[in-house]
């Protein structure tokens, strides 16, 4: 008893030395969540999945682009065609893997064999959302890593840097989606309303978000309230022309969806130039400088906030109700 | 130091009272059985203590700590049987263990605790394939993990044939004589009989009573029953075992041939030799513990006033 000397020190609600995060605790309970997951079809499937994508898509270039191989810019082509599929695959599978952590546990009840052992509910929370991510970031890899000869066969050689910052992005994507799920899983009880719940926020993003940019576009050209557009001048093939673009903020706005800084992140980690093409905005826009937060590079930050934002309100509410 | 310390708690959920002002202790080194239908409100109890739940009002300490603040360092020095959990399908019974072994930094061999609850063969078989009573086995395993010195079991023979939840009362008796305190939950009282020190009877979130086993069978029907069969009555015969010092009551029940009914405190063979000095030939005797199942009936049913406990 002695050693307990941190035990009367705090005592307040929130600052109570149960609920503080303790890395072991954390690597613990992410190993066995890791290890329940890594053992399904799921895990192998996912692996199978990714490389049969990366495998199918060199492939069908190398016999179908020629133009493409003439050019030298086959990774190119293979990093922006698989990015366009996981930028949809990869949120999915995240919902799905995260979808039952939490809630799962609490419907059967076996969240109490976790939380009967000296973790604390933040550690559980975090453990979970590391565990879930590891799933996903480990059969990306393994299915990377076994297509790598194929698709340098197919390929005749690939750029090393552009196929990891492929990797390592969708990883980040993927932690980014599974916060999101793992983070509303411990909202409730019910894997019902939980799947609800993922179910939202595939089309949150999927839907809403995407048509978020046209909305904003037509309210402006309607000035409607503070939508107004504003006019800026650009210069096309040597002639300066007047047009028109969205307000400042929405761009903001628009930029928060996960599946745009994934792209953007790509462009900045990668030298894909389809990716840099498929850009809708450019500094001209905005009188020679982009603001920050249409820099490449901003979307980390934007990953990051996806990351972050979500694992705190799971790690508030989780720590406050009955299991 | 009490091993557990229950004040004055009370749970609500929205609208319903699971837990009415509780309160009672557990005592260190002691095996206590927490006695209730189901829906008493034992499971919000225990909940409380391990802090899966937190409570409306009052106060509860474990181990000399606060059952909220320090819940982490309680549930390190304690060893947990939740009840009505599912294992995890996909681990090994030695994953199951690995986890709770890593998870309070102990040193037990998965092996030796699996021999301990009888299931060493199934050690590398995923617990997906596993019956109730071997999931049940395999978590009183994980509960033994780093030697805690207080051990939760809920409604530990859940899921056991009864071979197996003598072997539960069997390691409870052996975790006890270890310096283990013993906090086991039951809706069934013949289970706790045997093994525990002081039981608690706790009925729509109220603590009813709390006593030894032996206690408790004296406050609801005045001790052992006796049962003569003899050839022939009289009212002398009669008078004088009612009027024995350790007789509390004797009745006549039947007549070819007729028995006497006698409730006894004490000494058995006062009642029979004073039978015998009125000429009176005993054919058969035999004496009924009044049974703990009706002592549990008549504290959780009925309209039986309340005994509060201490």
């Amino acid at each position: 008893m002695s050693t307990e000397t941190d035990a009367v020190s705090e005592p307040t609600d929130s600052g109570s030395t149960s609920s503080r995060i303790h890395l072991g605790s954390i690597l613990t309970v992410a190993k066995k969540d890791f290890q329940d997951a890594v053992r399904s079809w799921l895990f192998w499937g996912l692996s199978v999945l990714f490389f049969l994508l990366l495998v199918g898509i060199a492939g069908a270039l190398s016999y179908f682009g020629e133009d493409i191989a003439a050019q030298g810019a086959t990774t190119d082509a293979l990093v922006f065609l698989v990015s366009q599929v996981t930028k949809w695959i990869v949120p999915l599978i995240a919902l799905i893997l995260g979808w039952k952590s939490i809630a799962g546990e609490r419907e059967s009840g076996s969240v109490k064999i976790l939380l009967s052992l000296p973790h604390s509910r933040k550690d559980v929370v975090i453990g979970k959302l590391l565990g879930r991510s590891a799933v996903l970031s480990v059969s990306l890899t393994v299915g990377f890593v076994l297509a790598a000869a194929l698709v340098a066969a197919f390929l005749g050689g690939f750029d090393i840097v552009d196929y990891g910052g492929l990797l390592v992005m969708s990883m980040t994507y993927g932690m980014a989606y599974t916060s999101i799920a793992v983070s509303l899983s411990s909202l409730t009880r019910s894997t019902t309303i939980a799947g609800a719940a993922m179910f939202c926020v595939f089309l949150l993003f999927y839907v809403v978000w995407n048509s978020l940019g046209v909305i904003f576009r037509l309210l402006g050209e309607r000035e409607f309230l503070f939508f107004d557009t504003v006019t800026y001048t650009q210069e096309f093939q040597g002639q300066e022309m007047m047009a028109e673009r969205r307000q400042d903020w929405t761009y903001f706005i628009t930029n928060l969806d996960p599946g745009q800084a994934y792209n953007r992140g790509l462009t900045f980690l990668t030298d894909v130039d389809l990716l840099e093409q498929g850009s809708t905005t450019s500094a001209q826009m905005f009188g020679g400088e982009l603001p920050i937060y249409l820099n490449d590079w901003f979307s980390f930050m934007i990953l990051l906030f996806w990351i972050v934002v979500p694992l705190g309100i799971g790690l508030y509410r989780f720590d406050r109700v009955d299991i | 130091m009490p091993a557990i310390t229950v004040d004055n708690l009370t749970k609500s959920f929205g609208q319903t009272l699971a837990l009415d002002d509780l309160s009672f202790r557990v005592k260190e080194g002691e095996v206590f059985g927490f006695l209730g239908p189901n829906g008493a409100g034992k499971s919000t109890t225990i909940n409380i203590v391990l802090d899966f739940a937190r409570p409306t009002d009052g106060s509860v300490s474990v181990l000399g700590m606060d059952a909220q603040r320090n819940s982490r360092d309680i549930r390190q020095r304690t060893g947990v049987l939740p009840e009505g959990v599912k294992t995890y399908d996909r681990l090994t019974a030695r994953q199951h263990l690995e986890f709770a072994i890593n998870s309070k930094n102990a040193n037990d061999e998965p092996e030796a605790l699996l021999e301990r609850v009888g299931l060493e063969d199934a050690i590398d078989r995923k617990a997906g394939g596993f019956s109730k009573g071997m999931s049940q086995r395999l978590m009183l395993a994980m509960a033994l993990v780093g030697k805690p010195d207080l051990l939760i079991l809920d409604e530990p023979s859940t899921g056991l044939d009864p071979n197996g939840a003598r072997e539960m009362r069997d390691l409870v008796r052996e975790e006890n004589e270890r310096g283990a305190t013993v906090f086991f939950s039951s809706h069934i009282m013949e289970q706790v009989e045997e093994v525990c020190d002081r039981v608690g009877i706790l009925r729509d979130g109220e603590m009813v009573a709390v006593d030894s086993v032996e206690g408790l069978r004296d406050s609801v029907s005045g001790g052992t029953s006796l049962r003569v069969t003899v050839d022939r009555i009289d009212d002398a015969a009669l008078q004088a075992v009612r009027s024995l010092q350790d007789v509390t009551r004797a009745t006549v029940k039947g007549e070819d041939p007729p028995t006497i009914v006698a409730s006894v405190n004490g000494s058995k063979t006062a009642v029979l030799s004073t039978l015998e000095d009125h000429g009176i030939e005993i054919q058969d005797f035999q004496t009924t513990e009044s049974s703990l199942e009706d002592v549990f009936r008549s504290y959780t049913t009925g309209t039986r006033p309340e005994v509060h406990a201490q």
